[in-house]
């Protein structure tokens, strides 16, 4: 500890709300361009390079009947008409009507949440997992836990999505509905919702925004904390917000049913759906492995910076040295260096949801390619373009506020 | 002179087989290089004569009950349709391997074409190019190629064009994104400078002095989107259970079904399944180990974000 505190007074410091406004209305900027290319890339995938469309299966009664599906289904009119309809269409956030006659919204509106869910805790904890393992394997030197993490890492990172999906529905599906069992509840979701008046997306959302706003509370108060050097306080802010979000859901009298939306997707079916519990196990599993490889890289590259050495001769302990100091370093680079992984991440998990049978977003699109369903593959495709969008902007919020260099750009 | 070069090669090359990822990776694509080898061998050898009973389309062995497990007549077993596994294995290796290293080609060709344009040109040439790429991120490409896939004949969409349609779709994506970063870097510095000043035009100057420093990054990604490529393929064949071509996703399609139809009465051919998924697992690896080996050694600060934009 020096004798005199050479850093500034909190007074001086400049105001955090300006570079976040700032920063925030370039990303808007940028993300509207970027998802405006991205709906026309669809627009052209669906419908010039696929060499279907939904009169196909028309086809086989002869030329005359599928020429009249074309013009039933208004599918030999020009191509810019039907460019100018889904652009109006996206405009208004009416995406046509499915198949099933549909509305692609409502759809979605039904499906999605469940999705939504699963990727957003599921990618946050592949995170926090990838960093504490990355962090670890960078720093101890001992080449036995570095090979069986990068074995392990490796492994989950290329394995084969339907046979994760074989391996979490073989070795985890049995303990999992034990443990249902353990806790005292009904083993048929039916029993459990039927005098309940809110809807399963209801208490989905309420979970999302319990289990992120007290995410977010834990790392203002870790922040403040750190400042006013309380450490403790510091170590403890999240688990200690996480815990009292589960309390908080648990006392608001939907526990039961909480608990019973991660065991079962679709509570309105009579057949037993997927876990989404069990996705958000193996959503973790195929990425966390980038997010440690990334990291691994970045410590390795700082470790041996000047400032490292400076900081153990302040006599600062290894831990320090590596959580604050270096690890802060190469976080930056590995979440933006995670982001390009995104594209495997997200099939993987399309994959696994589908494969577990979760009714989410997966299960529409599966089931619309397969049949054919155009303006519900449009509909879906759209979805994951606004929903990879938006992270994209909340990464790159947390990659500024890391490294204030990023801030201008 | 001489002396010089020969001890910096020796350097390099002790510096490339120091990287266990790289070495690890190299000796799996080694192993892939010699299943291919093994079918024609095998047959040629040790399944001489035995046609009706190896062969990975029609064979049948009359002696056993299938699908039947590991044996010494069947070193993974036989599948629902008594077929060995072995030399299904062996034989649907070269359609995995041909999607691998078509999907490699052309994402390395794809990000060497854009990196370099828009890294030479700036302007709105590049501003397009970032945009354009950054968009591509958020699709996918495995589902692109399934959605393309689906509704084809069966062996209308094979190996090769998966592989190209897979490596277009990526290359366009998170590979132009790196390989543009890259270029932006290589344009910074001063012997491009030079070679402008000694009256190189954009042609010349690309080909000569920028492309030489983005190989290794097109490489790079060339290489962990080949795994992709592996997946995509496999699952192509898992979903469609085609055996338009047997690779390695129909052997997990079928020990899958197989397992599900005659759950409680049958045990799951778990060896028909785990050896399919073990090809793609170890495929996907083994360029995915290739591919993280070269970014350590050729760019260890390829993850800086202060340095790309």
């Amino acid at each position: 500890m020096s004798l005199v505190d050479t850093r500034p007074e909190p007074e001086a410091r400049r105001p955090r709300i300006p570079w976040l406004v700032a920063f925030l209305s370039r990303r808007a900027v940028w993300a509207l361009i970027t998802l405006a290319i991205y709906l026309a890339v669809v627009f052209v995938l669906i419908q010039v390079v696929v060499p279907f469309n939904y009169a196909t299966p028309a086809r086989m009664a002869g030329p005359e009947a599928y020429q009249a599906a074309l013009e039933a289904l208004g599918l030999d009119r020009p191509l810019l008409t039907r460019l100018w309809e889904y652009v109006a269409g996206l405009l208004t956030l009416d995406l046509g009507n499915s198949f099933t006659g549909q509305p692609v919204t409502t759809v979605i509106a039904d499906t999605a949440p469940v999705t939504i869910f699963i990727f957003a805790v599921g990618a946050l904890l592949a995170f926090v997992v990838g960093e504490a393992m990355g962090r670890f394997g960078a720093w101890h030197r001992h080449w036995a836990s570095r090979s069986a993490l990068s074995t392990v890492g490796v492994f989950f990172t290329t394995i084969f999505p339907p046979f994760l999906v074989f391996l979490i529905a073989f070795f985890l599906r049995d303990p999992f509905w034990e443990l249902r069992e353990a806790m005292g509840l009904p083993a048929d979701s039916l029993a459990v919702w039927r005098d309940v008046a809110v809807g399963q997306n209801e208490i989905l959302l309420l979970m999302s925004l319990a289990l992120f706003g007290a995410v977010a509370a834990g790392v203002a108060v870790r922040i403040w904390a750190h400042r006013n050097r309380l450490r403790w306080v510091a170590l403890s802010a999240i688990p200690v917000t996480v815990a009292a979000a589960g309390l908080g859901i648990w006392l608001s009298g939907y526990g039961v049913e909480a608990i019973d939306l991660l065991y079962r997707s679709d509570i309105s079916q009579t057949v037993a759906t997927g876990s989404p519990l069990l996705v958000l196990v193996g959503l973790v599993l195929i990425s966390f492995g980038q997010v440690m490889f990334m990291m691994r890289v970045g410590i390795e590259d700082e470790r041996n910076e000047d400032y490292v050495l400076t900081a153990r001769a302040k006599g600062l302990t290894e831990a320090v040295v590596r959580d604050r100091h270096v690890a802060r370093n190469a976080l930056a680079p590995a979440i933006a260096g995670s982001f390009l992984a995104l594209p495997t991440i997200i099939a993987g998990m399309v994959i696994i949801e589908f494969g577990l049978e979760v009714r989410g977003l997966s299960w529409a699109f599966f089931n619309a390619v397969e049949t054919q369903d155009i303006p519900l593959v449009m509909g879906v495709l759209v979805m994951l373009g606004v929903m990879g969008v938006m992270l994209r902007v909340v990464a790159d919020v947390v990659i500024a506020y890391l490294d204030p260099r990023q801030r201008k750009a | 002179m001489t002396v010089a070069t020969s001890h910096r090669r020796r350097s390099r090359r002790v510096r490339l087989l120091s990287n266990p990822k790289l070495v690890a990776g190299l000796a799996l694509v080694g192993f892939f290089g010699f299943v291919i080898l093994a079918h024609p061998l095998f047959q040629a050898t040790i399944w001489e004569g035995q046609f009706r009973v190896y062969d990975p389309f029609i064979g049948y062995d009359t002696q056993v009950v299938h699908p039947a497990g590991p044996s010494g007549e069947h070193w993974l077993g036989t599948d629902s349709l008594g077929r060995d596994v072995v030399s299904m294995f062996t034989y649907s290796a070269r359609y995995s391997v041909v999607v691998a290293l078509s999907a490699g080609v052309v994402i390395g060709l794809v990000s060497l074409l854009f990196g370099s344009i828009a890294g030479y040109k700036r302007g709105w040439v590049d501003s397009f190019v970032t945009h354009f790429s950054d968009a591509m991120v958020f699709l996918p490409a495995l589902l692109a190629v399934y959605i393309i896939g689906v509704g084809q004949e069966p062996g209308e969409f094979g190996a090769l064009a998966v592989g190209i349609t897979f490596g277009i779709l990526y290359g366009l994506g998170p590979a132009t994104a790196t390989v543009r970063a890259a270029a932006l870097g290589v344009m910074a510095k001063p012997f491009i400078d030079a070679a402008r000043l000694a009256g190189a035009g954009m042609g010349r100057t690309i080909v000569r002095h920028v492309l030489p420093h983005l190989v290794p990054h097109a490489a790079v990604q060339a290489m962990i989107g080949v795994a992709g490529a592996v997946w995509a393929e496999g699952f192509l064949a898992f979903r469609s259970g085609v055996g338009a071509n047997i690779g390695f996703g129909y052997l997990v399609f079928e020990g899958l079904t197989w397992g599900e139809l005659f759950a409680g009465v049958l045990d799951t051919p778990w060896w028909v399944m785990s050896t399919g998924a073990a090809g793609i697992t170890l495929l996907a690896g083994a360029f995915y180990l290739v591919g993280v080996g070269l970014r350590e050694i050729f760019d260890p600060h390829s993850l800086d974000p202060r340095e790309t934009s």
